[in-house]
């Protein structure tokens, strides 16, 4: 698998890190510290639920043994077929803070 | 017993990354010209620039008006033009808004004057003093000339010796002088550049890394002959 990244170009995968799903946001808020608790489930899901798509998914990638930039993966896990690879701080300052729609 | 706090005078003396592994003379086979010639890179003064959040073409201006040195936005490395204040002076792409400065020990004075500094100021350190001086307040900026270690290789087959170690691939339409790249090369975190087309490179290895670095290098470069050449 080689990954296109923003800032070097292709490079081999052995120089990338994979840390998971690119999908997940951290609540804004802290939880109650109990289940069932005010905001409890919004954290459970965050720390602990993932979802597991035959298909494509967006996932945080490191470039570790390159620039060191944190990019954003859409690849199909089906094929390694890889659509979109962007950089991961661009990702987030173009999207919305939590809890706006 | 020994008094502790004095150290033996060969910890204290100065050490190159590749003292004592890069021994000047014929490695490898005897016979024929050499086909890589390897000189470690001592006097050369190396620093990292990170610019600040939102400071990336602050950066980039600040060092184009004191040198002329358009910073790369991706894997290069740009030089400074002759007789101008960036001379022996160049920055190589190192990450978004980040960049490795190098420069030769005759360019340091130049460009701690060219930084608002005493021309008289020499040494690794007195290039990090010069773009931290330049660059207050838009980027982070720390030497690396202790914690690095550069050799140049060069030669008929110092493309093919390369090849061995890195997954980049060196073809000249792919790979030219002036290109640069943060890597892999024989598992060590690297980054490398290509000089001329002879094929000249140089290469940076985290000095800690300089024993398993020189162990693959010789070992890859036997077939053809190696050249050690004395360091500067």
């Amino acid at each position: 698998m080689r990954i296109r990244c923003p800032h070097c170009g292709e490079r081999g995968n052995e120089e990338f890190a994979y840390l998971g799903d690119a999908t997940v946001r951290r609540p804004d808020h802290l939880p109650e510290a109990r289940a069932g608790g005010e905001g409890f489930a919004d954290w459970y899901d965050y720390v602990y639920l993932r979802d597991n798509p035959a298909g494509e998914h967006r996932e945080l990638w490191h470039h570790v043994h390159g620039c060191r930039s944190w990019l954003v993966v859409t690849r199909e896990v089906r094929s390694h077929a890889i659509a979109a690879v962007e950089d991961a701080r661009a990702v987030a300052r173009a999207r919305k803070p939590a809890g706006e729609a | 017993m020994a008094d502790p706090t004095i150290l033996p005078a060969t910890t204290a003396r100065r050490r190159s990354a590749f003292e004592g592994l890069a021994v000047v003379g014929r490695h490898g086979v005897a016979e024929g010209s050499p086909g890589l010639t390897v000189r470690e890179m001592t006097g050369l003064a190396l620093a990292s620039v990170v610019a600040r959040q939102g400071q990336a073409d602050n950066v980039r201006n600040l060092v184009a008006e004191a040198t002329g040195i358009d910073l790369p936005v991706s894997p290069r490395r740009i030089e400074g033009a002759a007789g101008t204040a960036g001379d022996g002076l160049s920055f190589v792409f190192s990450g978004p808004g980040q960049w490795l400065a190098v420069a030769e020990a005759s360019a340091v004075g130049r460009f701690a004057a060219a930084a608002g500094l005493d021309p008289a100021m020499a040494g690794g350190a007195a290039l990090e003093i010069s773009l931290r001086a330049m660059l207050a307040g838009a980027a982070a900026v720390a030497g690396q000339g202790d914690g690095r270690g550069v050799l140049r290789l060069s030669g008929p087959s110092a493309r093919d010796v390369l090849a061995k170690g890195t997954a980049i691939d060196l073809h000249p339409l792919s790979f030219a002088p002036g290109d640069a790249a943060i890597t892999w090369c024989a598992h060590v975190d690297v980054t490398l550049w290509q000089r001329d087309a002879d094929p000249t490179y140089d290469v940076v290895v985290p000095r800690g890394f300089a024993g398993t670095f020189w162990h693959w290098l010789e070992e890859s470069a036997a077939e053809y002959g190696i050249a050690v050449v004395t360091p500067g």
